[in-house]
Parts: structure tokens; C-alpha cells; sequence
């Protein structure tokens, strides 16, 4: 992939809400186990 | 495409094959519960789960392969590579969610986590309506056909879930682990439909999204089991141990994929606010499964047996109310907008996804010449699947044969109907 895609993908907030979900969402499952 | 390529095509409205694809999605996810109910040896919760991941990333390979080759395939990726990481993501997402589940029905019971992580669907209407435009710019009597909808079909799951889980109350004492747990697993699986959403804005096809959905998913459900089991090792010393009954996770994992794949053509023509809240009506599905084949409510009372009509009607009632919501031009003004946005920031051909997104691919049409390797890889795939069943161990288990071919056939019914219509109207794409 091109350079300016990398950094579409990196600044697109479609991409950081999953992200911090998926964190968020890791984190309490380690915390719960 | 030349216009005699499109007249051939049925008319059909993308609203209504959407509806179509979103209920037979609760066919099949519905009926992905069934295997599962077959296993019961007490084997971890996790090695099962994991059973399902691996049986569903091998059916991938099986009857989708004949639908698009991996010459399509290839293609679609490279025309948009950047959703690979959006793929990957909601694999990962799933996967998590997935587990969280295993935590609350654990602590809580299926009575409470069950509502606690439906309300997915009303966490993807939000994400629909905030990051995808859906439902803007519809009349207020569409936001409560569609809003409601959804309401009432968590509602209904949570009415089924009461009558219908009460034999598992759950460890006492760990109540709020058990909530947290189950609320946590409906925000990630509201948020998987982010992903969903995206990849079909931007025009690619279902088959090639939930490909590499499968390798995120088994990627780290492989990871999340070895954690809980105490390292890989043992992960693969008890599925060693479950050998004879892998088979039965295995088809529900074919069960799944094939319900995912209605699901995802859903969320591509009528949008996840509409499309999820649809394809939750699968509890109707698990729950005659468990009902008429399963006898496993032949001692439920009276009052248990009026909650689960109650329930499955308010839930019937959601799924028509939403079914009627056709978006008005006004709010697929809005639709575009969202599409328009991804072309931008991705370099996409606006009028190419335009029509991909229409459900008529330029290239739906065309010869994909198919590959050697497709035959092998199948083949493989059908003998894992033949090889888990000749040594699986006959389970004994009170079966209802003649419900269980009505449910076959009607489970049947709906992927030839609405693969035929999909077929039709967009040749898959």
C-alpha cells in the first residue's frame, strides 16, 4: 500500500473507535479471568 | 456494463433483498446453535468456541469457493487493500466479544447476559446513524419503525431468555462480573458492524470481507483459548481429547458462515441499523431448535410457555416494523454522502463502487477463470469436515427426528430462496 493510504488508514476515525473498543473490551476481559 | 446485461437481472428492490438476506441470516446463525447443543461431555466452554472458530474458518473454503473463486478474490483485495486492516479488526473484535460471552452466561446465567449483549444491535444503530449518515434525513415515522424495531426485538430476547434460562442461574456471588461482561460483549459486537459497514460503502464483496474476518477471528480466539486454557499445549491436548466431537462445533461453525454471509449482504443493502436488528432474531431459530428437537422445555409451566410466545412475537413485530422501513431518497442522499467520503479519502472510482454498492459490479458479469488450486483447497476443506465425521462418537441424546427435517428443510429453504434472489439481482456482489 501507498504511503497517503497508511496515513488515511491511520488518521480515519473509523479506524479508532474499533481500536479503543477492542482495548477497552481486552482489558476487562483480562481483568475478569 | 451493457444495459441488456442489467435488464436481464431480476428487479427486485435492494430493500427487500436486504430484509430477505437479514432474515435468513437468523435462519442460519439461528440453526448454528444446534450442533453445539449436541455436545455434551463437558468440554471447556472455550475449546467448543474455538471448535466453531476453526469449523467456520475451514467452511469458508467450501460452498462460498463456488459462489467467487480466489482470481475475484485477489482482485477485490487489491482494489481496496486498505480494508484488510478493517477485516482483521472485527475478526479480532468478534473474537473478544466472543469470549466475554463465555464470562457472563458463566456468572449470570443465559437469562440475563443473553438481553445484556443483544443490545448490539441498538450500539450498531448508533454507530450507523453517527459515523455512516443511516436514517438521517428519514421522517421521524421511519426512526420509529426502525428505532423501535430494534427496541422491541432486544425486548423479545430478553423475554425469551427469561422463560427460557431459568434451569442456569449462574455463580452466586459474581453477579457484576457476569453484567459487565455481557454489556462489554454487546459493545464490541455493535462495534464489528463499524467494519461491516465500511467495507460495503467502499464497495467490496462480502465473500472477500468475511475471508479475511476468518483469520482475525481464529487468529485470536487461538490466542484468547490459550490464555484460559494455560498455553498451547494444552489448548492442543484438549482438542485432542474432544477429537470425537468436533465434528458437531465444526457444523455449526458452517452454520455460522453461512448465516454471517446473509448478514454481511444485509448490512451492505439496508444498512447495519436496519440489517442487525434483523439478523438478531436468530434466538427464534436457536430457541425451535431447542424446543421441538431438543425437547428441552417439555417441564416448562404454563407461565414460561406464555413468555416465549410473548417474546417471540414482540420480536416477529420488531423485525416487521423494520422490515417496512424502506429508506426514502432524502436519507439515501445521506447514504451517498457517506460513500462519496469514503471514495475521497481512499482514491476509490466513485462511479465503479457507486454501482458495486447498487448491487450491479461491472465485473459480476465477466468470466473469472478459476485456479487449480480452488479444486484442492476444497477438497480439503470437505475432507476435514468428512474426516471429523467418520470419527465422531454418537451422541446420546433425545432427538425429535420429525421436527428435526422440518427445521432442516427450513433452514434449507431460505439459502436456496434468497441465494437465488441474491443471484438474480446483484450475482453475488
Amino acid at each position: 500500500m501507498k504511503r497517503s493510504c497508511w496515513v488515511a488508514i491511520l488518521t480515519d476515525v473509523h479506524l479508532w473507535v474499533p481500536v479503543v473498543v477492542l482495548i477497552l473490551g481486552t482489558a476487562l476481559l483480562m481483568t475478569l479471568r | 456494463m451493457s444495459q441488456s446485461v442489467i435488464a436481464a437481472r431480476s428487479t427486485i428492490s435492494l430493500h427487500k433483498l436486504g430484509v430477505f438476506c437479514g432474515l435468513s441470516a437468523a435462519v442460519w446463525l439461528g440453526s448454528a446453535e444446534a450442533p453445539t447443543k449436541l455436545v455434551n461431555a463437558g468440554f471447556s466452554p472455550f475449546i467448543i468456541s474455538m471448535g466453531m472458530v476453526m469449523g467456520a474458518f475451514v467452511a469458508r473454503w467450501t460452498v462460498p469457493t463456488l459462489l467467487k473463486g480466489t482470481g475475484f478474490l485477489f482482485n477485490d483485495l487489491r482494489e481496496k487493500p486498505h480494508l484488510i486492516v478493517w477485516a482483521l479488526l472485527a475478526g479480532m473484535l468478534w473474537a473478544v466479544a466472543n469470549t466475554l460471552t463465555i464470562f457472563g452466561v458463566r456468572n449470570v446465567g443465559l437469562a440475563i447476559a443473553f438481553p445484556l449483549w443483544n443490545t448490539n444491535s441498538l450500539v450498531g444503530l448508533f454507530w450507523g446513524c453517527l459515523l455512516f449518515k443511516e436514517l438521517r434525513g428519514s421522517k421521524a415515522k421511519n426512526w420509529a419503525k426502525v428505532v423501535g424495531g430494534a427496541a422491541a426485538i432486544v425486548s423479545g430476547a430478553a423475554v425469551l431468555a427469561v422463560a427460557t434460562a431459568q434451569q442456569n442461574a449462574g455463580t452466586p456471588g459474581k453477579a457484576a462480573t457476569g453484567i459487565i461482561a455481557a454489556l462489554g460483549a454487546g459493545v464490541l459486537l455493535g462495534t464489528m458492524y463499524i467494519p461491516y459497514r465500511k467495507a460495503y460503502i467502499s464497495g467490496m464483496n462480502p465473500l472477500s470481507f468475511v475471508t479475511i474476518f476468518t483469520f482475525g477471528e481464529l487468529g485470536t480466539v487461538t490466542l484468547l483459548t490459550a490464555i484460559n486454557c494455560g498455553g498451547a499445549s494444552q489448548v492442543l491436548v484438549q482438542l485432542h481429547l474432544a477429537r470425537t466431537m468436533l465434528f458437531w462445533p465444526f457444523v455449526g461453525g458452517f452454520c455460522w458462515v453461512i448465516g454471517d454471509l446473509f448478514q454481511q449482504y444485509a448490512a451492505k443493502y439496508i444498512g447495519i441499523g436496519r440489517g442487525i436488528p434483523l439478523s438478531n432474531t436468530n434466538q427464534l431459530w436457536g430457541l425451535a431448535w431447542g424446543a421441538l428437537v431438543f425437547g428441552e422445555f417439555v417441564g416448562l409451566a404454563m407461565g414460561g410457555r406464555l413468555l416465549i410466545l410473548a417474546g417471540s412475537t414482540i420480536m416477529i413485530a420488531g423485525a416487521l416494523s423494520i422490515s417496512m422501513a424502506e429508506p426514502p431518497p432524502s436519507e439515501m442522499e445521506n447514504w451517498d454522502a457517506a460513500m462519496h467520503r469514503e471514495c475521497d479519502r481512499y482514491e476509490l472510482d466513485r462511479e465503479n463502487v457507486a454501482a458495486v454498492v447498487g448491487g450491479n459490479d461491472p465485473l459480476a458479469d465477466n468470466k473469472h477463470p478459476r485456479r487449480w488450486w480452488e479444486v484442492l483447497i476444497m477438497l480439503a476443506a470437505t475432507g476435514i469436515f468428512v474426516w471429523l465425521a467418520v470419527g465422531t462418537r454418537t451422541q446420546h441424546l433425545h432427538l425429535n427426528f420429525p421436527w428435526m427435517m422440518v427445521l432442516v428443510v427450513g433452514t434449507i429453504v431460505p439459502l436456496g430462496l434468497c441465494g437465488t434472489l441474491l443471484w438474480r439481482r446483484t450475482r453475488f456482489s
